[in-house]
């Protein structure tokens, strides 16, 4: 394993991550902040609590974990995109490194980036009185295999899209609509019957529904679903990366 | 490794994308220590076979070893023996010069006070030290030229690669970069250049391979490929069936 290679790649993209920080991670926390306070502060204080808890303390969960996986996502297809498009990937291409190096380098770096915004998220929450942890180790799992996950993702669409439009087609039509409907802002109760056994489809519902247990107590779905969902993503989806390196495809060609 | 074995071993290469053949059974013997010229028309397949030999491109028939190493199967090492200067500019345009060194050189596991000292050395010898800290895309075309040249050497190896490595530079650089190719020729380092300057290819170089259509034409060393006072050029339109065309 060449490690110092690995450390490189970890390196350069979170230097890459500070260099836009207002785009990285100033961005994402600032739109938090307000979800947090007109949530918290506005519309939170005429509605009534949820589970036993604050609307705030219910939504924060949501509010985070979107935050946590477009992080997670974003770093990783941006970079992975804008390094195909100025070719500055053909510098690992030639170097010393393995496929899964080169993966592992850009995952790791994803769900450091996720988890700089999430523990800036963390600490506004709680300045807002809106966080509280039942389970750190199950959050802090959460919080990982989540951003893994997005990780990934992030990697094919950076490898697969041609052109800058092509990389937001995802984040637009798939992350955004389907982590708003994956019950941020309601529990399955509040919807109609139809809507709930449509919910129980969309993927984002358990990783809201599972960090929302880690930290508020509280979940509508079957938890070993969500454990499974992002343990069996993490393997499908790492494999594909895997195997699109491997080949070669829109990068050996 | 052996120190018989080829700088670089090229066997029957062949590279196709979709139903278009770039590389047609292509096979190079570079003696260590040589320089070669590798000529040819634009779309001959130069800079595809370089792309093959240094992991930019996957290859569909043949093999490709650098000093014993595959490198498809032994691709860890034989890329430590190889440093390439590709034509075209492919480096993150926002990166500054100094950490861009840095990070490739961290690519080729070298660690970081070996890495620090190396960098220093490669920014005052290409004469960048004091553009260290400016972004690429704010360098002008010789300087980031030289930037990519730093960067084909940082880990110090033994085939160097450069893929026209005097496109659009000036004449100072140009020449600044001759007594440097000559000097790690000297040195022993075997060399692969490409450029459609004939003139600084046959100052250069011990060698010439000519490539047309994907296909090898003729190789050999400078002795006898201009055999009887030919000049370079002439072998070239010769070889490429443009003579007439002058």
């Amino acid at each position: 394993m060449n490690l110092i290679g690995l450390q490189t790649i970890i390196r350069r993209e979170m230097e890459r991550t500070f260099r836009v920080a207002v785009q990285t991670i100033f961005s994402p926390v600032i739109s938090a902040t307000l979800f947090i306070f007109v949530f918290g502060s506005i519309v939170g204080t005429r509605i009534d609590e949820i589970g036993g808890v604050s609307y705030i303390t219910f939504v924060f969960p949501g509010i985070l974990i979107m935050n946590v996986l477009t992080s997670a996502f974003t770093h990783s297809s941006s970079s992975v995109y804008f390094a195909k498009f100025v070719r500055s990937i053909e510098e690992m291409l030639v170097a010393p490194l393995s496929y899964f190096e080169i993966m592992l380098g850009y995952v790791i770096s994803a769900v450091f980036r996720a988890l700089i915004v999430g523990i800036t998220i963390v600490l506004i929450g709680i300045l807002f009185g809106a966080v509280v942890m039942q389970s750190f180790p199950l959050f802090f799992a959460y919080i990982i295999g989540t951003a893994v996950v997005f990780s990934l993702l992030g990697i094919i669409t950076g490898l697969v899209a041609k052109s800058f439009e092509q990389l937001n087609i995802l984040s637009t039509f798939i992350i955004l609509p389907f982590s708003f409907l994956g019950g941020m802002f309601y529990t399955l109760e509040m919807l109609p019957e139809v809507a709930q056994t449509v919910t129980l489809f969309n993927p984002f519902f358990y990783f809201v529904d599972g960090i929302r247990y880690a930290m508020v107590g509280i979940n509508d779905s079957n938890l070993l679903i969500g454990a499974a969902l992002i343990f069996g993503l993490v393997a499908a989806l790492g494999g594909l990366v895997w195997r699109i390196f491997y080949t070669g495809w829109r990068i050996r060609e | 490794m052996n120190n018989d074995t080829p700088a670089l071993e090229i066997k029957e290469l062949r590279k196709t994308y979709g139903k278009s053949v770039a590389v047609d059974d292509i096979s190079i013997t570079l003696p260590r220590g040589s320089f070669l010229g590798l000529l040819g028309p634009n779309g001959a397949g130069k800079t595809t076979t370089i792309g093959c030999i240094v992991g930019v491109h996957k290859i569909n028939g043949g093999s490709i070893q650098t000093f014993g190493f595959d490198v498809e199967k032994d691709y860890r090492e034989s890329r430590k023996t190889v440093g390439i200067a590709p034509q075209e500019f492919n480096a993150d345009f926002f990166g500054k010069v100094g950490k861009m060194l840095d990070f490739v050189a961290g690519y080729y596991g070298i660690p970081q006070v070996q890495r620090q000292k190396r960098v220093e050395e490669l920014l005052e010898q290409f004469n960048l030290t004091k553009h260290k800290e400016k972004g690429f895309n704010e360098l002008s075309g010789g300087l980031k030229r030289r930037v990519i040249l730093a960067r084909a050497l940082v880990h110090d190896p033994e085939l160097l690669i450069l893929d026209e490595p005097t496109a659009g530079v000036d004449v100072e650089l140009r020449h600044e970069l001759w007594g440097y190719l000559k000097k790690l020729s000297e040195e022993g380092k075997t060399i692969l250049l490409t450029s459609h300057y004939l003139d600084e290819v046959e100052l250069l170089a011990n060698r010439f391979a000519f490539i047309d259509e994907g296909k090898i034409v003729a190789d050999g060393p400078k002795e006898k490929m201009l055999a009887g006072g030919k000049k370079l050029e002439e072998v070239y339109l010769e070889l490429t069936g443009k003579k007439n065309a002058v």
